[in-house]
């Protein structure tokens, strides 16, 4: 069973698949540059003391995102 | 003289390549306009003299950020005889856009595979030859800090200048629809012969059908306003059919 959620809803050390990612313009240009394209598979590593920014692991390498940004990517997890 | 551009994510160890080609006599130049350096230092190979110019750092090669068009507009309107393109080699997947991306501008790329003790340290096996291969490009593996392979980087570096351009022939397919719509673009812009020396026209069409502001303003003045017309119905009826 499959189930889309947030990513900003993920606990550390889960992972799933992006499925959309609803940013628009050059900041979703910006996340897609970086690797984060549907089918990716995203990891969240931990969480900044007040939930914002979160660290992600994507491709082998740690990325750090905004929550308003991590809000936008739409994962499916297992 | 050979001109030579370095280019690669930032911090995959560019400027320690630049610094131990150059031995640290560069100079520091600024391009107009913007905050962003570029470096430029020479060197002498076998009596063949290169400029090297260190570009800023960057992820991709969009107009949105300021040190990504210095590189861009560099690549594109000075047109370099080479690009070395510089890999992390311990983190090869994310590089890989951007020298897809270079491929796309049919750069004339060699390809630096650095941080190459880190790879073999952690385990990873890369094949360069076989990453050549598919890239259509020589690929050197290098070690910034210790200056291994920085001989073999500045034999391909003049080779390259030497050979003839690929014409981006590993460059990215995409699906057919949107191969069709680069066509179609592709067939107006020909019609202006101002470009067909300028700029790659597959590389303009494309960046056309992703709405790249900038080549719509550094293109306006060569194309006539029927053509463009044109080409903006292209990209409509496109992104229509795709909704």
């Amino acid at each position: 069973m499959s189930a889309n959620k947030k990513l900003t809803e993920l606990k550390p050390g889960e992972k799933g698949r992006v499925v959309a990612i609803s940013s628009c313009g050059s900041l979703r240009r910006r996340m897609m540059d970086m690797g984060l394209v549907t089918g990716s598979e995203v990891k969240l590593i931990r969480l900044a003391p007040a939930g914002d920014p979160i660290e992600v692991l994507l491709r082998g390498y740690s990325l750090a995102l905004r929550k308003k940004e991590a809000m936008n990517v739409t994962l499916e997890v297992e | 003289m050979i001109r030579a551009a370095l280019i690669g994510n930032p911090n995959v160890g560019k400027t320690e390549i630049f610094n131990h080609l150059t031995g640290l006599s560069q100079s520091v130049g600024n391009f107009p306009g913007v905050t962003v350096e570029k470096k430029a230092g020479r060197l002498v190979h076998k009596g063949q003299e290169i400029e090297v110019v260190d570009l800023p750092g960057t992820y991709s090669l969009t107009s949105n950020a300021v040190d990504e068009l210095v590189a861009r507009d560099y690549i594109v309107l000075e047109r370099p005889d080479v690009i070395v393109d510089i890999v992390d080699g311990t983190n090869l997947e994310r590089n890989l856009y951007l020298t897809l991306l270079l491929l796309e501008m049919d750069a004339n790329l060699v390809v630096a595979l650095n941080r190459w003790d880190m790879v073999k340290a952690r385990g990873l096996k890369i094949d360069p030859e076989k990453l050549s291969e598919l890239l259509g490009c020589p690929v050197v593996p290098t070690v910034a800090v210790t200056g291994k392979g920085l001989d073999d980087l500045t034999n391909s570096i003049v080779n390259a200048a030497g050979r003839m351009n690929t014409k981006g022939k590993n460059a990215i397919q995409y699906e057919n629809d949107i191969e069709l719509l680069i066509k179609k673009v592709e067939d107006v812009i020909r019609e202006s012969p101002a470009f067909i020396e300028k700029y790659p026209q597959r590389w303009l069409a494309i960046r056309m059908l992703e709405g790249d502001e900038r080549v719509m303003e550094q293109t306006r003045a060569a194309l006539s306003s029927p053509q463009i017309a044109r080409i903006l119905s292209i990209i409509e009826a496109g992104e229509a059919a795709m909704k």
